[in-house]
């Protein structure tokens, strides 16, 4: 327990010095009441385990959230916001590690402008070679892989070398904490 | 030597040098990152990460093929279409063929040196395929027509008002030269570039043979786009960037960013293996893996680790010939201290031949490698295979060959120099002014006179009263002290008697071959290794001393290096190496006897210059600084200590005196904000030129070797 208390306190920091925003919620549904308040819009929402476990969908449509859940290579470009889960998080740096091998996921984190991620704290390693084992792991579970680690949001420095944000991917990463969603690294 | 390449390269010299914008943004890019590589790694043992990486790189180079193979075969299983091209142009033709059979209009494309290096742009063109370079700075670089000047930050040369000029065009409205709003257009101009293209095309900073998956690691999220919303995917990577394990690729990935730019890690690193799910079908994957000459440097002993190198750009970033000059003139496709190599392997010798010559040797790049590359010795090798392809110029041949080989000539010609220089010196101990066309060498810095009578006259005159001699040392003077500065070697024996050392100094002893092997010309540098060798061994010192890193370099490594393979020398070669010490470090490490000097000193600023070779070659940089604090002198640090003075050899009189001479004015600018009024170094080549630079400017600062700061304080024992 107070393992994950020190790697949950040291990632945020590091998530925030990447300039990710990061909401430390109780449960699910203040996550849920969290997004109804930034969304202003249809929100992608693809089907992730943990989330349909949850009733993510059905929570956030209560909420008066309206959901973009098909038809997602028509719909990404318009849409400003995606929420996805995520598979397990890293201390050292503030990362996220989405498995992001089903098409949804992938244009719901890299066309839309704000892209919330939910992340049970249980699931923050130290580093990335202790990420190692779990990857290893995704890798001899399905035979084809697209794995992405995220470090808060889109950035350049290619003009004059000055840090600017969002350039093609999200210019806003929010990483909503959201306790006993789940715990296995290998499903997000 | 081919005189149309020369002139254009000394043209593009004299444009990046009449650009001070360039210089400035390029010493304000090295310095922050400096600061944000130190905050990334300081948690981190960074020698012991490049140790690993530099070991894991070598396992991966001798086992390549297998490794190869079981890349291939996984990355098949997983439904991707490997191919292996051996040029760039078998590369080109096989994704230019594909791009044709698909119909494709438009490839998208992030950010692949390989792709430069291949000039797969050009090859797409031809085939009726638009290639839109996606990435931020390879975007403005594609609209400007250029190409990178850096392999990290491509457009690290232009600045924000160029790029506005460039983006006007292409939105045909005015867009004002403001970076955010800039990075916004860029946004909005090539999103639909994503949704339109056929295909998107990617580098890989690695190969897993684990999984035949790869890895990019990127900041700004258009690999992404790129590699997921094109039906088809093209990933050309070479095929040095091969890693057996997920372990070892995250040792690189947790390495690269924070080496390359200070970032703890990028915003994204993805993982691709295989053929992934696209608009309901199966992607179409397409890995090609580039040789181009990756094999040819596979085979060359001397420049194989090379193929280590994870592309980071650091050896650029720290660069001072770089910070001169930037990248289109110190690099060709890849820039910088790896540039030069890879250039000669992929893109030809004859596209290396100037800018081998450009690199003055400070041994920045191989400090901050996160591959433990050591790019000064591959660079250094590469001159000598070039001189001999080339020829190394018929006056530097005369010289070396004839001259400096017999020592009594070259000796000889140094003594009637000393007579004949007397009409420009005016019996000064520094040359201010050359007449006619040597008038350029003296006009950002004075030169040493040769000295009336040089050390070995000298030296057997000074009287040595050591009772119980703790050491008999043997002092290898260099040609600099010995005829430029005797001064200097003097001072050395009053600072050793006064530590009960003896010192005789071998009179065979010949010029330690470095000009000769800084030239390309190895031949007189190993007959010169020879000569040395036997003279230094000869009286059975304890120690031979130097004050010359640079000839402590030649004792300790290269006399080694060269002859190696030669059973009658080899083992001669490396006892030298064995009791070869620098002065300063002598005092400290061998003797223990800094605390000799304790508060002798008059109280004065002083500040201390690294010499590259003693800091970065024989690893010595807080011996002296000890020295001078325990004498009394009050030590300063100015910025930048431990960067190259400009000196070089034949580097600042002969090959690249205008860069030289930039190199000079950043490290003067340091010595007077330091408010120092005396810089020490222990390198009667830095003393040369930073003596020669303060002489010009008519400055008050002096400019003195450790040992001569320590014979001055001694004078105030009684
Ligand atoms: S040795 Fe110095 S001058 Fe030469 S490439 Fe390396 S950093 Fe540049
Ligand atoms: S040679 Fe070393 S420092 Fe230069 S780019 Fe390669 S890895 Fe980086």
């Amino acid at each position: 327990m107070k393992k994950t208390t020190e790697l949950k306190k040291s990632f945020v920091a590091a998530a925030q010095v990447v300039g990710a925003e990061v909401i430390d919620c109780k449960n699910l549904q203040e996550a849920v009441a969290y997004l109804a308040e930034q969304v202003d819009g249809p929100l992608l929402c693809p089907s992730f385990a943990s989330g349909e476990r949850a009733g993510l969908a059905e929570k956030l449509v209560a909420a008066g959230v309206t959901l973009v859940a098909e038809d997602f290579r028509q719909q990404a470009p318009h849409a400003k916001w995606g929420v996805t889960g995520v598979n397990f998080a890293m201390a050292d740096t503030g990362s996220l590690a989405l498995e992001s091998t089903a098409e949804d996921i992938r244009l719901a984190t890299t066309l839309p402008e704000i892209h919330f991620a939910l992340l049970d704290p249980e699931k923050i390693l130290a580093d990335s070679l202790d990420a190692v084992e779990p990857m290893r792991q995704l890798h001899q579970r399905d035979p084809r892989n697209y794995i992405a680690y995220i470090t808060g949001p889109s950035r350049t420095a290619d003009i004059e070398r000055v840090l600017t944000i969002g350039v093609h991917g999200p210019k806003q990463l929010h990483i909503l904490l959201v306790p006993k969603l789940s715990s296995d690294p290998l499903e997000m | 030597m081919n005189k149309q390449r020369n002139k254009d390269y000394r043209q593009r010299i004299d444009q990046a040098l009449a650009t001070p914008k360039l210089q400035d943004a390029l010493h304000k890019f090295g310095d922050a990152y400096l600061v944000s590589r130190g905050n990334a790694f300081a948690n981190y043992d960074f020698e012991a990460m490049r140790s690993e990486i530099s070991a894991m790189k070598t396992d991966v180079r001798e086992n390549h093929a297998a490794l190869l193979q079981q890349f291939i075969s996984n990355a098949e299983a997983a439904g991707a279409t490997v191919y292996l091209a051996k040029t760039a142009e078998d590369a080109n033709n096989y994704i230019a063929e594909l791009a044709k059979q698909k119909g494709a209009k438009l490839a998208v494309k992030s950010k692949s040196m390989a792709s430069e290096e291949t000039h797969l742009n050009v090859a797409l063109e031809k085939a009726g395929t638009r290639a839109l370079e996606t990435d931020l700075g390879e975007w403005i670089i594609q609209l400007a027509g250029q190409r990178p000047s850096h392999m990290v930050m491509p457009a690290i040369h232009m600045f924000k008002e160029d790029v506005a000029e460039l983006f006007s065009k292409q939105t045909g409205q005015q867009e004002k030269a403001e970076i955010k709003h800039l990075v916004e257009v860029a946004r909005q101009q090539l999103r639909q570039g994503y949704l339109d293209a056929e295909i998107g095309i990617t580098g890989a900073n690695i190969a897993v043979a684990e999984t035949g998956g790869i890895a990019l690691v990127t900041n700004e999220g258009n690999a992404r786009l790129a590699s997921t919303l094109p039906k088809v995917h093209v990933v050309l990577v070479g095929i040095e960037k091969l890693v057996p394990t997920l372990e070892d690729a995250t040792k690189v990935i947790r390495i690269l960013p924070k080496n390359a730019t200070g970032q703890p890690l990028t915003s994204y690193v993805t993982w691709i293996r295989g053929a992934v799910p696209c608009a309901g079908e199966e992607k179409e994957l397409h890995i090609v893996l580039l040789d181009n000459g990756r094999s040819t440097l596979a085979e060359s002993p001397h420049c194989q680790d090379a193929l280590n190198c994870i592309r980071c750009g650091a050896c650029a970033n720290v660069c001072p010939v770089y910070q001169t000059v930037g990248g289109h003139v110190f690099g060709h496709i890849y820039i910088g201290a790896i540039g030069i190599i890879l250039t000669a392997f992929y893109h030809g010798l004859e596209n290396a031949a100037e800018i081998v010559r450009a690199c003055i040797g400070c041994r920045s790049c191989v400090a901050i490698c996160p591959s433990k590359i050591d790019l000064e010795e591959i660079i250094l090798s590469l001159r000598e295979t070039i001189g001999e392809e080339e020829g190394i110029g018929t006056g530097k041949d005369i010289v070396f060959r004839k001259v400096m080989r017999n020592r009594k000539l070259f000796h000889g010609l140094l003594r009637a120099a000393s007579v004949m220089q007397k009409p420009v010196t005016r019996g000064e101990r520094s040359i201010r002014h050359l007449p006619l066309f040597f008038s350029s060498l003296t006009e950002w810095r004075t030169l040493p006179a040769v000295a009336d009578k040089p050390l070995r006259d000298l030296i057997l005159q000074q009287p040595q009263k050591v009772a119980k001699p703790r050491y008999r040392v043997a002092f290898f003077g260099g040609c600099a002290n010995d005829f430029l500065y005797p001064e200097l070697g003097l001072d050395l024996v009053t600072v050793m008697n006064a530590l009960d050392v003896e010192v005789y100094y071998p009179l065979e002893q010949n010029c330690c071959g470095v000009p000769a092997l800084y030239s390309g010309d190895k031949e007189t540098a190993i007959e010169l290794a020879k000569q040395n060798i036997d003279a230094m061994l000869e009286g059975n010192p304890d120690f031979v001393l130097t004050t010359c890193p640079t000839c402590t370099m030649a004792l300790q490594r290269d006399f080694v290096e060269h002859l190696k393979d030669n059973p009658a020398w080899a083992a001669k070669a490396e006892a030298l190496a064995e009791i070869t010490v620098d002065a300063a470090g002598f005092i400290v490490n061998q003797l223990g006897a800094a605390e000799l000097f304790k508060e002798l000193a008059t109280a004065e600023k002083v500040t201390y210059h690294d010499s590259c070779h003693l800091k970065r070659g024989a690893g010595v940089w807080k011996e002296p600084r000890q020295l001078i604090e325990t004498s009394g002198f009050e030590l300063v640090e100015m910025d930048h200590a431990d960067r190259c003075c400009g000196f070089g050899g034949s580097y600042s009189l002969t090959s690249h005196p205008d860069i030289a001479k930039m190199i000079l004015k950043d490290k003067l600018n340091d010595i007077a904000e330091s408010g120092a009024s005396c810089v020490a170094m222990d390198c009667p080549g830095c003393m040369m030129q930073i003596r020669g630079g303060l002489e010009k400017q008519g400055s008050g600062v002096r400019a003195q070797h450790t040992i001569e700061l320590l014979a001055e304080a001694l004078k105030n024992q009684t």
